[in-house]
């Protein structure tokens, strides 16, 4: 093994061989079907629910609150690209996609955030979750008209008051 | 893209506790298939010969003392290039006792140290295919466009 190959003898080894080196940045990737890439966030679909913040592993999506807004947060630069979140998404808001290329120069570039409006409370100033997931869950089971627009703190108060006004033989509602 | 980045880069790689996967891609970047060295990349043994560090891992208090000895070893104009989740955010670590999070922790320490690092420059990925850096590499010298960008979207 260790003789010296000839000049010529390298010439024809190489002609089999051929180029190998692909010529990446101004031709298609060599990607497999089942590749997996970042992921993005259909804003018209997303309930804010949150269910995605807790299946991520390393807190690439975080939901933040204020007082009128909640924001899901998705920072690309901490993602494993494990698509637990596509998995777990109860309206399908997130899709994966097959792109890897985020090579940036400024770490603003890889956040994404989605901004949800607060539902507010008819009664208080208390808040509950995001305006969409409402909708969601009176959608999906009937809930009593009255308490719908109340934070979770009203509607425990509406409802021990309407009980004990039943209680005590006086008209509920 | 950057000015610093127009002549060829020779790079050191600098493991900060990295699982080893976005080393092996570098690696990988520099056979003959992917062939980094079409863009000038070459590999160099001492931080004191390169223009770039490539950093990977999420920075272990274990390394944090060698890692800024290595950069500050570099000379100027000195250019950091986090590689990976881990290094660019700290990726599933980002919390943990024993690091501090990846490249954005670091920069804080190098700042209270006075250790200038005149760029940073981002390539997250989980690890980072061979392709992803090479159009790092691209992006970097102006030979393609970025394609991230950050986006606010508003649920109506
Ligand atoms: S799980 Fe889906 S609907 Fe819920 S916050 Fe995440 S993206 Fe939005
Ligand atoms: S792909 Fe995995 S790491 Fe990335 S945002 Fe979804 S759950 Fe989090």
């Amino acid at each position: 093994m260790s003789e010296k190959l000839k000049p010529a003898k390298l010439l024809v080894i190489a002609s089999k061989a051929g180029r190998v080196t692909k010529r990446y940045p101004y031709d298609e990737p060599l990607l497999s079907p089942d590749f997996r890439g970042k992921i993005t966030i259909d804003e018209n679909l997303c309930i804010g629910c949150g269910a995605c913040v807790n299946a991520c592993p390393p807190n690439a999506l975080q939901l933040m609150k204020d007082k009128d807004t909640v924001v899901l947060r998705y920072f690309v630069g901490r993602c494993i690209f494990c698509w637990r979140c596509v998995d777990v998404c109860p309206v399908g808001a997130i899709k994966g996609l097959r792109e890897f290329e985020l090579a940036t120069n400024d770490i603003s570039d890889l956040y994404v955030h989605v901004v949800h409006k607060k539902a507010k409370c008819e009664k208080c100033e208390g808040e509950g979750a995001t305006q969409r997931m409402l909708y969601y869950v009176v959608q999906k089971s009937p809930i009593v008209e009255e308490y719908l627009n109340e934070c979770p703190d009203c509607r425990r108060k509406s409802f021990i008051d309407s009980v004990v006004k039943r209680r005590t033989g006086g008209v509920s509602e | 893209m950057s000015k610093l980045l127009k002549k060829s880069l020779w790079v050191f790689h600098l493991n900060t506790g990295s699982c080893n996967a976005c080393d092996i891609e570098i690696l990988d970047v520099l056979t003959p298939y992917h062939d980094a060295e079409r863009f000038g990349v070459k590999l160099v043994t001492s931080p004191r010969h390169a223009d770039v560090i490539l950093l990977t891992g999420p920075i272990t208090i274990e390394a944090l003392p060698k890692v800024v000895n290595a950069i500050e070893a570099a000379p100027r104009p000195r250019v950091v290039i986090a590689l990976g989740s881990c290094g660019v955010g700290g990726g599933i670590w980002h919390d943990t006792y024993s690091t501090i999070g990846g490249v954005r922790g670091l920069q804080k320490i190098l700042e209270e140290r006075g250790v200038v690092v005149d760029a940073f420059y981002y390539v997250p990925g989980c690890p980072i295919r061979p392709e992803a850096l090479l159009y790092a590499v691209a992006v970097f010298k102006g030979l393609v466009p970025k394609k991230v960008k950050s986006e606010i979207k508003h649920a109506e």
